[in-house]
This record gives structure tokens, sequence and C-alpha cells, in this order.
């Protein structure tokens, strides 16, 4: 194990231009190193922080297995694969970017149904009639999960989604979605519409430190230095 | 952490011991023992018991990518067996085996269990498994329990006697475990719930029945080429002619309310806590009677079996958190916990593709806290 200190940021997409843009105005360059395949970077002044560029998933995994020491990447992904949250990973800023609500939107026909309550009701008549589970896909199991028992729901079937899980309903491989949005045009467009309180999460780009990486004194210090110029501090 | 647990020679011998006890009076009654397989179809438990049961639910994928879990409970695959092997009713099966859960400490439990399915004599079915199940747990080595019934029949046949809206009687049913968020559901319920689907309904109002279903098949037109999601248009219109008959803007009363609460408080030595329901369900006395007279035989059985009445608790709000129960529950506790449990499941059956009406009442013994219990003693 080396003494640097992990940051894992975006590597491709509008996301990794945003990160690259809010390191910069606070006087702080990523410069890619040569021969990494962009893989890796350094930070101009800061030779204890050693920058790996990865997915957005892969960041959040990274940050609840302790992996990485920081990273950025959205509170959605990170609340998904940290379950027990306070424990794995410290939220340190939200950073004004990358903004999505994960929501619970069923098919616009269910003129029945706008409240959770209402999706119970018919999560249940629907077990009774078809003699199986109302489905539900998504990629976001960890999330709807909670969210659903905190609304009293237990009929239903997550069938897990790898994309395009906005299609799902035409598509009949399954009855309702939890997903992200920004301006819900796509759920719209799908025929799809969001609960009134089906608003699961509002989601955007953070800053993060896993709580199960290891930390040592160099590290703490090499990190709360590398923060200082974004007004960040470190989590105990 | 889960813990990893090796039985010992000693440890296998007692376990073993315990488990042969509890079939030989199964055995002794006529219960044939079956062996479901450890490694079961995972929608096979998950379109039964839901996400409540999946998260507890050990799941794999085999290389073609089917769903796979180890098994959460036997009872569901032993009933599968029996509906599948088209055998006669009614049936008497039992076994014993590991069942395997996310829990802390080891991921798995030993349990001994019998299930009595097809008679159509509930009240003889009843009857017939808290008697096994108290001879088992005897027969265990654990002669000191107390026992926990309750049936959450009375408190569904309470819901559709009292003035509670149509459209949510079916909530006020599904929710009465959950502690706190009923309690809530209720308050809702009484200042009145408001939402965009209810102006749906609203617009409805003042419509001949006859009208109502041109009127819904129209606002749905409305939605275009939007899905229907597995539902189908009959399954909107059924939904919305029934709230459509409710009156606008549906209130709970607070005195139904109050009564609602006030019974599911009831809990106490089996006896006194009838006599409680009796008299706080007056003003529907007439239809309790059937459901309370199902209870006071029940109680009357367990006295046959020399359980003291004193030691048996009726709890009004007690149903087994596990979703396939559909009213009837009983527990036998030690200083070591609960040692034994069962219940009525009579919708079981058909949804495994028994004709319906199928009944079925089982009762599970946790052979492990047998063996805890009479450490105890």
């Amino acid at each position: 194990m080396s003494d640097l200190v992990t940051l894992a940021i975006p590597s491709k997409g509008r996301l990794k231009e945003q990160v690259d843009a809010f390191f910069a105005k606070d006087g702080i360059v990523l410069k890619q190193i040569a021969g990494a395949r962009g893989y890796r970077a350094a930070v101009e002044g800061h030779p204890g922080i050693d920058v790996m560029l990865l997915s957005s998933s892969e960041i959040a995994a990274s940050l609840a297995n302790g992996d990485v020491h920081l990273g950025v990447t959205g509170e959605d992904l990170i609340r998904e694969a940290a379950p027990e949250l306070e424990t794995r990973v410290a939220l340190l800023k939200t950073l004004g970017f990358g903004f999505a609500d994960v929501v619970v939107a069923v098919p616009a026909s269910w003129i029945d149904v706008s409240t959770m309550a209402d999706l119970d009701d018919i999560c249940a008549a629907y077990a009774a009639r078809h003699k199986k589970r109302l489905r539900i896909a998504t990629k976001y199991t960890q999330l709807t999960r909670s969210h659903f028992a905190s609304a009293g729901i237990s009929d239903y079937r997550i069938v897990p989604s790898a994309g395009a899980t906005e299609g799902a309903p035409t598509a009949g491989t399954a009855e309702a979605i939890v997903d992200i949005t920004t301006t819900g045009a796509t759920l719209t467009a799908n025929g799809l519409k969001i609960l009134d309180d089906g608003v699961i999460l509002k989601s955007q780009a953070n800053l993060a430190q896993s709580l199960l990486a290891d930390w040592t004194p160099a590290q703490k210090a090499a990190a709360a230095a590398f923060l200082a110029p974004l007004g960040v501090e470190l989590s105990e | 952490m889960p813990s990893f647990p090796t039985y010992g020679p000693d440890e296998i011998a007692a376990l073993d011991g315990v488990a042969e006890a509890v079939l030989g009076v199964m055995g002794a009654r006529g219960y044939t023992r079956h062996e479901p397989a450890i490694l079961q179809p995972a929608h096979l438990f998950v379109d039964r018991s839901g996400e409540d049961i999946r998260r507890r639910t050990f799941e794999l994928t085999d290389p073609s990518g089917q769903e796979l879990c180890l098994r959460p409970d036997l009872t569901i695959p032993t009933c599968k067996f029996q509906v599948d092997s088209g055998a006669a009713y009614p049936a008497r099966l039992c076994y014993h085996g590991l069942a395997f859960r996310h829990q802390p400490g080891a991921g798995q439990f030993w349990q001994a269990g019998a299930e009595l399915l097809g008679l159509a004599d509930r009240g003889a079915g009843d009857a017939e498994m808290m008697g096994l199940a108290a001879e088992a747990v005897r027969a265990g080595g654990v002669k000191e329990f107390s026992m926990i019934v309750g049936d959450l029949g009375l408190f569904h046949t309470l819901v559709d006697a009292l003035d509670v809206p149509a459209q949510w009687r079916g909530r006020l049913k599904r929710h009465v475990w959950r502690t706190g968020y009923f309690e809530t559901l209720l308050a809702r319920m009484v200042a009145g719930e408001t939402s965009s689907a209810q102006r749906a309904v609203d617009a409805l109002h003042g419509l001949k029945l006859m009208e109502l279903k041109p009127a819904i098949d129209a606002l749905i037109d409305q939605e275009g080429e939007a899905p229907l999601g597995g539902r189908t248009r009959e399954e909107i219109i059924e939904r919305l002619t029934l709230q459509a008959c409710d009156e606008a803007a549906p209130r709970l009363d607070p005195e139904v309310a109050n009564l609602i609460l006030a019974f599911l408080k009831v809990s106490g030595p089996c006896e006194a806590a009838l006599e409680q329901i009796r008299s706080l369900t007056k003003p529907v006395a007439a239809k309790m009677l059937k459901p309370l007279a199902a209870m006071a035989d029940r109680l009357h059985a367990l006295k046959a079996l020399d359980i003291d009445p004193e030691r048996i608790r009726f709890v009004a709000h007690f149903g087994r958190n596990l979703e396939y129960y559909t009213g009837f529950v009983f527990e036998f506790w030690t200083r070591a916990g609960e040692v034994a449990g069962g219940g009525r499941y009579d919708t079981l059956l058909e949804s495994l593709g028994a004709p319906r009406g199928t009944t079925a009442v089982g009762c599970a013994i946790r052979t492990e806290r047998l063996l805890a219990a009479r450490g105890l003693t």
C-alpha cells in the first residue's frame, strides 16, 4: 500500500468536464500522467494525491468499500452502493452540478394512482389478481427497497435493469420503475408519470470521503492540505 | 460479519436426538417426511412473499442467468411438492432441515415443520396443529412454555363491519402489523386524504353506475399511448368505481378510528382478553360472532391439551410477519426465545396451482432453540 491519498474522479463525459472546472476554479490543476492511458492523473503542487479516473458507479463502489480515500460522484450512486452510509462514506461537499432526482414513476394511464399509498393498493390488488408480484424495474435496488419499506409496500418485486429503464413498462418487462430524471421529459415521452410523493432522492455530484479506507496521519495531512482551498474539511 | 458454525459430535448427536423425537411425534400422527431441495428457484418465494423476504434471502444466479436462492423456508417448497404431485387431500407432510436467511449470527437454522393441507374443517385443523406443536415441543424435552395466539381474521371482520370507506379497508388490513406506520395511516384517514388521483375520482361523483365505465374509459384514453404496465383497463375501472361509490372526499370517523385502536391494544391472558374484545365490538356483535366463536373453540382445544390458560396470551394485533399467513397464528415461547410457531395460510396453495379454497395450516419447530431451552431449565 502506497502512502498516497487516492482521489477518484469521473473518467469521461460531461461530469468529468464539470469536475475539472470545479477544481480549476480554486486553482487546482489536474495533469494527465503520460503513458497511463488516461486512467491516472496528478495534482500540481500536491505530490501526495494520486488521481484515478474511473466510471461514476465504480467511484461509488470504491468509496463504499474503502478502495479509494476520496471521490467525486453522484449522491444517488453513493447511497446505492453504501446502504449504511454513516459508517462507510462521509459526504463532504455538494458540488452544484450533476443534478438528478431518483423517482418512482408509473404508467400515465394509471389515472387512479398518484401516491405511494395508491401504489400500495395496486401492488396488493395485482398480487391477488395475477398471482404474481408487481414488478419494479430499476438499477437502484437499495434505494427502492428502503423507500418502499418506509411507505409500507412489500407486495412487489424488483427487476434489475441495466439501462433504458424508462422503456420497461412499454416493453412489458416491468409495471413501474425507479429511475433518475432531470427534467422528466424522458419519462413523459415514455408515457410515465412521477408519483406526488415519489421523489426518493434529490441528488447531485458530491465530494466524498471513504471512512473504510486506511488513513495514516500523513495521508490525512496531505488530504487536508489538498482540500483546504476548496473550503472542505475531512470527517473524523 | 456472519458466523460459520461447525457442529461437533456431541452437538450433532443432541440435535439428531431432538429432531428424531419431534419427527417421531409427527410420524405417529400420520405426517410423512419430505426433504425439499436446498437450492430453489428464487421466484417461488419472491412472488409469494415480496421484497421483505427477498432482502433476507440468499440469492444467486446460475450460469444460464436463472435466479436461484437457498430456501428461506421449507413451507413453500413442501406445499408446491404436494400441489405438483397431484396427491389426494387432505395431506399431512413434515420435514426437518436447514433454512437460510440473512440475519445476525449464522445465516442458517434448523427447523422441523408440519403442513396439514386441504382439510375442509378449519377448526379441526387448528386444533390438530396446535396439539401437534405442543406434543412435539414436549417430546423435544421442553415442558415449560407459554403461548401467544392471535387471529387477524377478527380484525378483518371488524374492519368490514365498521363504517370504513370501502377503498381503505384493504390498506387497514394489510398494514395492521406495521406498528407506527399503521397509526400514521389511521390519522391520515381521519384527516381525509387528497391527491391528484382523488381529483379523477371527484370528477366521477354523481354519475350513475352504468355511466362510470365509459367515463373512466375516456379518462384513460386521454393518456394516449401510455402503457398499461401489466394491469388491465378493467382493474383500473374496478378500483375507480369502488372509490366513486364511496362518499366524495372520504374521511374516517374519529370514533371508528378510536375503536380500531382500542381493539388492537387488547393483549393479555386469553379468556379475559377475548371478553374484552366481545364488549369492545358490541356495536357490531352479530358480525363478530363467527370469528369469536372460532377463537373460543381454539382456546377450548388448548385446554384439552393441558396448557394453562393463564400462560396463553391473546394479542389482538398479533400476525406473523410473513405475508402468506391469512389469519390465525400461534407461537410457543421459552426463556430461550420462540421455539415453535405456526398458523393458517389458506391462500398459499391456490397461488401454487391447487383448486380454489384449498386450506392450509402448519407449524415450524426450531429444534436448535429447543436444545437451548432445555439447557436453561
